[in-house]
């Protein structure tokens, strides 16, 4: 395989897949821009970056979903005309990924040959020649489970395994692999690597898209870097340590070293955990003190969302202590952690946050509508009116009046509305998930500029985010959580980026 | 830049600028208060009805359209709320068979006193309510499924309790209905109660506002800390009371616990919220336009009667006044919509305006 390496190929010539000149632009900001980049045939091409590097723009106009403003992609010489995934998919390109699943009431069977039909007969299904060709496909991922089972019944790495055995079903010339292991173990991972690597050894092309960089440096044979839409390295596994791949990765650009000034030495705690746990989380110890903003970091599926949850009762936890303010906390549900002043601001805010049909005015006073009420019952038109003016005041929002909708906002005005609301509870503890995806760099300031109210106020944040200049630079402290568990904790003197991917990312077992 | 800046902010605010023509606030006040077009329509309707028969608007006529009203009017008050958070009871119309003979059989076969049955027969509902509420939220079995079975299952129940009327001569029962204050019935009177209450829970309790979010967006409003199954409960407990009360007038007015003409009126009460404008998909709607829904098929009912059409026209008048007020719900949307974005395009040209100085230098 080295020496297939080493060997010049001619462009579109064997089963290769070749970029040239590939650009795409969303508005002003230009989010992948290949001049060229070759996947042989025979090869498992490793595809590493930060969030927002361009891997999933590049799988995306591979696979025929997203449309180059600029460039051609070729596979064995035919010109994918950029006609949608069906075009992609005649040319034998095939991704697993979170985008096609797997239909949760059909049995393992029906999922694998969906959309096929096996066997002889005209009408009716044939069964028999059915379950053969499931069986076959099962047989070359090394799965066994009943043909029969409903896939929503199976657990997740066997389900990811159908997956990539519904794929491999396509015989692809290119086998899109989209972190396929961030929901396994070290068993089922072991296995696609297998896969990845076998499929490769038959002349097909792999592209493997990773964060784990000790799975990346096992199976392939180059190891292509993205930074900000740009090819910025392509190396051989010799050449790549994990520091060299995150070197590349990140760039030489220094963390924000701007300085935050710290909470008080002698600040209380506002939250205290002990071993806590729940189910895909922990046993966890934290802390965060009034004025502190912390910061957490991980992939995803690390368990960040899932922390905040925990703590703000949306989700039970099984085991260990809380304590809030100096007072122990169990909640029951989320009523109980609002009641003692614990707040979340959810990742997704149409979703999870707004009343999009309702006026600000009913977004705005949600939780504050107790203590507005009279006699703790009756909401009167006035308090109500007044409260939810105080609150778009506060949070600035920008509209007409608040009786207009919630979803005739921009997103940036949605989650300034959404902080307004929890500033106006006034809890110790403020737990912020994602507090600026999707909104524009003007607002993403303005929402900076409340947490930093939030915490001069003696708030306790707690931010989890997948931008990690974000939380360098709003954060006192981060944690980096893999697994459900806390791996690393980085005071703000020692914030460094190496560092904290290389503890989101890599496996601290010694091989 | 800063020009062109303020000539888009004009324009853009030109696009949503209020127009003060008197149709463009007709228009306005139509789109805000929809509730306003359905009290217009029972308004319209019984004059027609009274201009081509006299008898129509006549002193017993009015009390007859007022009974007829106040048990329509209660189920959908009951109903409208289950409808807010989303939800829907499928058990209202069986429900308030199985209470009416449950409250001639209680009242006479058990002897038990007027007001003791009529309070017993209230709690029933709550209760039956209650368990609606619990298999919602605890087994998170969908409200229509749940509430089918009651729909199914107290249809018989009521047979079962009596296979023959049982008839009501406690006056003061009887007095629900043939009694009347000031020439109001009193069923009409507890209607006026009923409505009274409910819309100050929904809108002056901060329950009420709680029971709204909760249809409007569950998820955000248990983010937000609302208690979600003790409010989707609550609304399962209120309607079934709701059927209990309407059990009694039925029983008050048929003088008699029997269950006949009451099938279909679970279609009717949500029939009546549909077109007093509480949307289906939940966390919108309001009480005015709920009893005023229900006075529409009423008036239509009765008013067809009075004019002497024939029944089986009846249904297709109720029908397509069904779909008329579905279509003019959805425009009435679509509009909002339209001038939601519009209203965000304001906005956006203004905060776009608001360029730091030093860029625009």
């Amino acid at each position: 395989m080295l020496s297939d390496q080493s060997q010049p190929v001619a462009a579109g010539a064997g089963g290769d897949l070749v970029l040239t000149g590939v650009r795409k632009t969303y508005g002003p900001v230009t989010v992948l821009d290949v001049p060229r980049l070759v996947f042989r045939g025979g090869e498992v091409v490793a595809l590493v970056g930060e969030n927002g590097a361009g891997k999933s723009t590049m799988m995306g106009i591979i696979a025929g979903a997203v449309q180059p403003d600029a460039g051609t992609v070729r596979v064995a010489g035919h010109e994918l005309d950029g006609a949608g995934t069906h075009a992609a998919q005649e040319l034998g390109i095939t991704m697993v990924s979170q985008e096609f699943p797997l239909v949760g009431q059909l049995s393992v069977a029906e999922n694998l040959l969906l959309g096929q039909k096996p066997g002889t007969r005209r009408f009716l299904v044939d069964w028999r020649a059915m379950d053969a060709a499931a069986q076959t496909m099962l047989a070359r991922v090394g799965l066994e489970v009943p043909l029969r089972r409903r896939v929503d019944s199976l657990a997740v790495a066997q389900r990811q395994l159908i997956e990539i055995a519904k794929a491999l079903g396509r015989e692809p010339r290119v086998l899109i692999l989209d972190e396929p292991t961030s929901a396994l173990g070290p068993t089922e991972s072991e296995r696609v690597l297998q896969i990845a690597r076998s499929h490769a050894a038959s002349g097909g092309v792999v592209i493997f898209v990773g964060h784990r960089l000790n799975e990346v440096r096992d199976v392939a044979d180059r190891i292509v870097v993205l930074r900000n839409g740009r090819l910025v390295a392509d190396l051989a596994p010799e050449v790549a340590t994990e520091e060299r791949i995150v070197r590349e990765m990140v760039g030489h650009e220094l963390a924000n070293a701007e300085q935050l000034d710290r909470p008080e030495a002698e600040a209380p705690l506002v939250m205290r955990a002990q071993a806590l746990e729940a189910e895909g989380l922990g046993p966890i110890n934290l802390t965060v003190k009034a004025g502190e903003v912390v910061g957490v970091a991980g992939l995803m599926g690390s368990g960040r969302s899932r922390l905040l949850h925990v703590l703000m009762g949306s989700i039970p936890s099984s085991g260990g202590t809380m304590n809030l303010a100096g007072k122990t906390y169990r909640p029951r549900d989320t009523a109980d952690a609002v009641n003692a002043g614990v707040a979340l601001i959810p990742e997704d805010r149409k979703v999870q946050g707004l009343l999009v049909d309702s006026s600000l005015r009913w977004n705005g006073t949600l939780v504050v509508l107790r203590r507005i009420a009279r006699r703790g019952l009756v909401l009167t038109p006035r308090a109500d009116r007044s409260k939810s003016r105080e609150i778009i005041a506060s949070a600035r929002v920008v509209c007409q009046t608040p009786e207009q909708p919630a979803r005739s906002l921009s997103g940036g005005n949605q989650q300034r509305l959404i902080f307004g609301r929890w500033m106006a509870a006034r809890p110790h503890l403020l737990l912020l998930d994602e507090p600026t995806r999707g909104v524009d760099v003007g607002a993403k300031a303005e929402i900076y500029r409340l947490i930093d109210e939030q915490r001069r106020d003696g708030m306790g944040i707690l931010a989890a985010s997948s931008e990690l200049e974000e939380l360098l630079s709003i954060c006192h402290r981060i944690v980096v959580m893999r697994n459900g568990m806390i791996t690393a904790e980085f005071d703000r003197s020692e914030f460094s980026k190496e560092a904290i991917i290389a503890a989101a990312a890599v496996d601290r077992v010694p091989a | 830049m800063s020009t062109t800046t303020s000539v888009q902010i004009q324009e853009a605010e030109q696009a949503v600028a209020v127009s003060n023509t008197p149709l463009a606030r007709l228009r306005r006040l139509l789109v805000d208060t929809p509730e306003i077009g359905i009290v217009v329509a029972v308004i319209a309707s019984f004059a027609i009805f009274t201009s081509i028969n006299s008898d129509f608007s006549s002193g017993a006529e009015l009390q007859n359209l007022g009974v007829d009203l106040s048990g329509f009017a209660i189920l959908a008050i009951g109903e409208s709320f289950c409808i807010i958070t989303g939800g829907i009871d499928l058990g209202v119309g069986s429900l308030t068979a199985l209470f009416a003979v449950v409250a001639a059989w209680m009242n006479v076969s058990l002897h038990i006193p007027v007001f003791l049955t009529f309070l017993l027969v209230i709690v029933c509902g709550a209760l039956w309510g209650l368990g609606h509420g619990l298999l919602i939220t605890r087994l998170g079995v969908a409200p229509f499924v749940v509430t089918l079975f009651t729909f199914i299952f107290a249809a018989g129940a009521d047979e079962a309790l009596a296979p023959n009327p049982i008839p009501v001569t406690s006056s003061v029962f009887l007095s629900i209905v043939g009694s009347t204050v000031a020439g109001v019935p009193i069923a009409v009177i507890v209607l006026l109660v009923i409505a009274i209450g409910a819309w100050f829970v929904l809108e002056r309790t901060y329950i009420g506002r709680q029971i709204y979010a909760v249809g409007g967006n569950a998820e955000a409003a248990r983010l937000a800390g609302i208690p979600v199954r003790r409010r989707i409960t609550v609304v399962y407990m209120i309607s079934g009371a709701c059927a209990g009360v309407v059990g009694i007038i039925v029983a008050s007015h048929l003088t008699s616990g029997t269950a006949d003409s009451v099938s279909g009126w679970e279609l009717i009460a949500i029939a009546s919220c549909v077109i007093g404008g509480v949307s289906l998909i939940g966390g919108q709607g309001r009480m005015i336009g709920v009893v005023a829904g229900a006075a529409l098929l009423v008036v239509l009912r009765d008013g067809l009667v009075a004019v002497n059409v024939n029944t089986y026209y009846q249904s297709m008048v109720v029908g397509a006044v069904l779909l008329f007020a579905i279509v003019v719900d959805r425009l009435r949307v679509i509009r909002l919509e339209r001038s939601g974005k519009r209203v965000r395009r304001v906005a956006e040209v203004k905060a776009a305006s608001h360029v730091p100085p030093e860029d625009v230098n």
